[in-house]
């Protein structure tokens, strides 16, 4: 079922970018225009579609998605990455950074609470000195400097 | 004959503790550089580039070429431990790499990676010291249709390396096209599928994509099932490779330093390509080619050694040319110019105590990082035995201040999300993703060669078939379509 | 009381402009610094790639400013879109608190003027220092159909046989445009090959697949001394005195609108409080006096426009510069 929702996806996804390519202009007096490699890449990525929704259902196997206590833990380490993309340009790496790691070790592997703040604060100590410091590469900093 | 003596030159210039000590500590850093995920050699040397201000100009390139080939040893270790490739040009050693450290073969598999390395890195520089100026000559002749006939080889090449379905095989590499083609276009400056955004003009990044697809993916993969909380399946058998491994091997490594010091030196080119095409050869000629993907050690040696090689070509042109062929030369070419040299046709004339400097502790820095890496495999085979869920919070860590050193935009980290989440998705239902990947790469030379080609030729589309190199390469690229079309539906029987 | 301070310290600096050796550069400096800055490094923004022309200008500037000053400054490759997401975040995102300094090329008017679409302006961007400006050079092959002709012939040839010179560009910038004008005012036609920079275009040209290319005197300083390639005109307001012998693109055609140059200068975020502004302003202006890095600088085969090296008003003179661009877009409908 959710082969063919792909299937489906890939075909529409192809269609839509095939037209916007299209619009692009495909061929011009010098020869391609910026729409020609895109417009074919699409149109591969719909026949592509099309051919893989015809299979006969035997050829596909079903996929296993998580359950529960799996799909928790996939959606905390998501969460986690989503926290640290927002929070980093507001609050600085260091704060995003060990925000993130206490989600991830609370969420994913239900730590304790001080094994996972010690740890949290350990490795984006560690992370920030290496990079930071001694790389000295540009970590963004929050609102209080570091 | 001069070579040797160039040789002589340089190596009486290498030999002295300081710029020993440079070339041991440029080794050590790259191999750490590229043992970290996302932390590739460019984001190294573009850090490490103030350093070299305080050295002489000898001292400071030695230390950031030392860097660049160190970072294509270390770069295996996390492939191959964590499934999570250390830069992009280790992605292909994930595949079997990865497979033999779950069947307790970690310690072999680095050991070949590091002892292949070895060879390859060598050799290049074996080649790089008696053909240099003769090889530049030649490479300065490949213009944009043997480009586009080289990329177009690259990319049936990736046809053998799908695993699986062909079909998702072809449709991965058709979004990888359209990923590669977000952004501006090289030719005329148009915008394409940005839609409006300043951070997709930008183009996506290719760290972010490699990292998401392979690193955050394989997180979430191992996160969701942590059915076991150390990867390593039972006890590790034996730290090095057995003689069984060696007779597989070692016509892995001859090829892939062949292949990729010739890669190394076009432009487009580089130790990336260099790896994904060395795989590709490695499983179409295999005799068992069912056994990649399950732990076939060609499957490391080959790529392994192909990217230490190509750093060696990639070097020829910009010593002996002035002429960068990949980002990480164009650096090092600027670490040259703000120490006032200017690296051209006469750099070997002028400057023969850096140019045979170079290349003299080239075998000095890979004969250093052989013995580094090699007792350092019994200390990476220690880390699989961390519980999963204590390393795997400072792998992502990781990932994530690798992925931003690339252009230090916040974007690219939601890059690497989307495409983790789409690259576990993928993988459930059975996707090969490196087919993706290497068409992101290769892509946007492809169009802009062809395209510049067809302008600059008076008689369109004939000038690649003019050309005799291009000419060449295309002629091979249907020929191999052709016997892989055969292959796989031999094998598979059928396409789909 | 603080607008006092301003005022003094604005006068200290412009007294001890002009003072060169006599006073201590150092110590003028730490008399600027505003109190609690700065306490922590200080970027220098590069929008384009490590190991290029900008890139290489913007850090000798760095290792300088560094040496004079003490503070700690890194310098931050923010790359994309040929300097459009590092111009961008320039002029949106970054903070105005004196921690950015972006070392920038003159190519921003065009993003500006032609692509940012009304979200920013190049003047949310305040100049603070002239640092070195670079001509766009024509050189041709010292091999092939075209070697040793001059400007002129060349122009003629490509009048004769119209869309047979192959010239190697870079679309939508400064590359394009001189073709542009040559091609107006000369009736030639030139047969452009596209590049993503000037470097690749030279490459190209000594690999025999284009005829002319079109660069940075430091992309092909080694390859002139090789012999491999020959400069044929400057689009410049003279002759650059370490290429004496090569005309001008004004003087081998009796015009002066053949002027592209890069101009290259410091610049902080508008909104930057005024006393850092100043420091930094006084940090990079005295580096920029020092014979030493004038002569790194020299060796790269920059120069300095006298005109803004000079100037009592930068802004002021870098907008003249930028309107003359904004009318040569209006004059080509490229700009409405």
């Amino acid at each position: 079922m959710f082969e063919r929702a792909l299937n489906v996806f890939w075909i529409v996804l192809g269609a839509a970018s095939a037209a916007y390519a299209w619009s692009l202009g495909v061929v011009g007096p010098a020869g391609p225009e910026s729409g020609l490699f895109p417009f074919i890449a699409s149109t591969i990525v719909s026949g592509a579609g099309i051919i893989l929704l015809l299979r006969p259902s035997t050829q596909v196997r079903a996929p296993n998605f998580p359950r529960s206590s799996g799909l928790w833990r996939v959606l905390g380490v998501i969460l986690g990455l989503i926290v640290m993309a927002a929070g980093m340009p507001y609050l600085g790496f260091s704060v995003a950074s060990f925000i993130t790691m206490i989600i991830l070790l609370r969420t994913v592997d239900r730590s304790s609470w001080l094994s996972a703040v010690t740890l949290a604060f350990l490795s984006t100590a560690s992370v920030f000195w290496l990079f930071g410091h001694l790389l000295g590469m540009a970590l963004p900093r929050g609102p209080w400097g570091w | 004959m001069e070579a040797l003596n160039g040789l002589l030159t340089g190596f009486g210039v290498i030999l002295t503790p300081a710029n020993l000590y440079l070339c041991f500590l440029g080794s050590l850093i790259g191999t750490l550089v590229g043992v970290l995920p996302g932390v590739g050699p460019l984001a190294a040397l573009a850090l490490l580039l103030p350093v070299t201000f305080t050295l002489s100009p000898i001292g400071g390139m030695v230390m950031l070429a030392s860097i660049f080939y160190g970072a294509m040893y270390g770069g295996s270790t996390t492939s191959i431990l964590l499934n999570i490739p250390g830069e992009a040009a280790s992605v292909v050693t994930c595949i079997d790499g990865h497979q033999m450290a779950r069947q307790g073969r970690a310690g072999p598999a680095l050991g070949i990676a590091a002892i292949g390395s070895f060879i390859a890195g060598t050799l290049g520089v074996v080649i790089m010291t008696f053909f240099a100026p003769a090889i530049a000559a030649a490479a300065i002749r490949f213009g944009p249709p043997e480009n586009f006939a080289l990329m177009v080889l690259g990319l049936v090449c990736t046809l053998f390396m799908i695993s699986g379905s062909t079909i998702k095989g072809v449709l991965m590499m058709a979004l990888g096209f359209l990923t590669a083609a977000v952004g501006l276009d090289v030719v005329n400056g148009r915008e394409r599928y940005t839609f409006g955004s300043v951070d997709l003009s930008g183009g996506i990044e290719l760290l972010a994509v490699v990292i998401g697809l392979f690193g955050v993916a394989e997180i979430l993969s191992n996160v969701e099932t942590m059915a076991k909380t150390t990867l390593l399946a039972d006890r590790i058998r034996g730290l090095w490779p057995s003689l069984a491994d060696w007779r597989a091997s070692w016509r892995a490594i001859l090829r892939g330093s062949g292949l990729g010091f010739m890669l190394g030196m076009v432009p487009g080119g580089g130790p990336v390509t260099a790896a994904f095409m060395s795989y590709a050869l490695e499983k179409r000629i295999a005799t068992q080619p069912d056994r990649f993907g399950k732990g076939a050690i060609e499957g490391v040696a080959g790529p392994e050694s192909a990217n230490n090689s190509a750093v060696a070509g990639s070097l020829i042109p910009v010593l002996s040319l002035g002429i960068p062929s990949n980002p990480v030369t164009a650096l090092l070419l600027g670490a040259l110019i703000i120490q006032g040299i200017q690296p051209g046709p006469l750099f070997i004339a002028q400057r023969p105590d850096l140019f045979w400097g170079i290349v003299a502790s080239m075998y000095v820095g890979n004969v250093f990082l052989l013995l580094l890496n090699l007792p350092l495999v019994g200390l990476w085979v220690q880390f699989l035995r961390i519980p999963y869920r204590v390393m795997f919070p400072v792998v992502l860590l990781l990932c994530v201040v690798g992925t931003y050193s690339a252009n230090k935009n916040v974007f690219d980290l939601w890059v690497m999300l989307g495409f983790g989440v789409a690259g576990y998705v993928l993988r459930k239902l059975e996707y090969d993703l490196a087919p993706f990947v290497i068409a992101f790469v290769l892509a946007p030379l492809l169009e802009q060669s062809l395209r510049q080609s067809l302008v600059m030729s008076p008689d369109g589309a004939m000038i690649l078939i003019k050309r005799p190199v291009t000419a060449l390469l295309l002629a091979a690229s249907v020929a191999l379509t052709f016997l892989m079309f055969r292959r796989r539906t031999k094998t598979e029987g059928g396409l789909p | 009381m603080k607008w006092a301070g301003i005022a003094c310290a604005l006068v200290v600096a412009l007294l001890s402009a002009p003072a060169g050796a006599q006073s201590d550069p150092k110590a003028d400096l730490a008399k600027l610094k505003p109190k609690d800055f700065p306490t922590q490094p200080i970027e220098f923004t590069v929008v384009y790639p490590a190991g290029g022309g900008m890139d290489v200008s913007a850090r000798l500037l760095a290792k300088y400013v560094e040496n004079l000053s003490g503070d700690r400054i890194i310098v931050n490759n923010r790359t994309g879109g040929a300097g459009m997401v590092g111009h961008s975040y320039l002029a949106t995102q970054a903070k105005p608190d004196g921690y950015t300094v972006g070392v920038i090329a003159s190519l921003l008017w065009g993003d500006a003027m032609l692509r940012a679409q009304g979200r920013w302006s190049f003047t949310d961007l305040e100049p603070i220092a002239y640092v070195n400006s670079d001509a766009l050079i024509w050189v041709g092959s010292t091999e092939g159909p075209y070697k040793g002709m001059s400007i002129k012939d060349v122009v003629n040839a490509a009048k004769d046989k119209p869309n047979t010179i192959r010239v190697a560009t870079v679309p939508g910038s400064m590359w394009d445009y001189i073709l542009d004008q040559i091609e107006a005012n000369s009736g030639a036609k030139f047969l452009r090959v596209p590049f993503q920079g000037g470097g690749a275009g030279i490459t190209a040209l000594i690999g025999g697949n284009v005829d002319i290319a079109q660069g940075f005197y430091s992309e092909f300083r080694g390859h002139l001394e090789g012999g491999k390639v020959a400069p044929l005109a400057v689009a410049a307001a003279g002759r650059l005195d370490f290429l004496k012998d090569m005309p001008t693109f004004n003087e081998a055609f009796g015009s002066n609108e053949y002027l592209w140059q890069l101009v290259r200068y410091a610049v902080v975020p508008k909104g930057t409080p005024a006393d850092r502004k100043v420091y930094l302003a006084a940090t990079v202006q005295t580096a920029m006096k020092d014979p030493e890095l004038i002569a790194e600088y020299r060796k790269q085969g920059v120069f300095f426009d006298p005109k803004l090296q000079n100037s009592k008003d930068l802004t002021a003179d870098l907008n003249a510069y930028a309107e003359v661009e904004r009318q040569f877009y209006v004059k080509t409908g490229r700009l409405k």
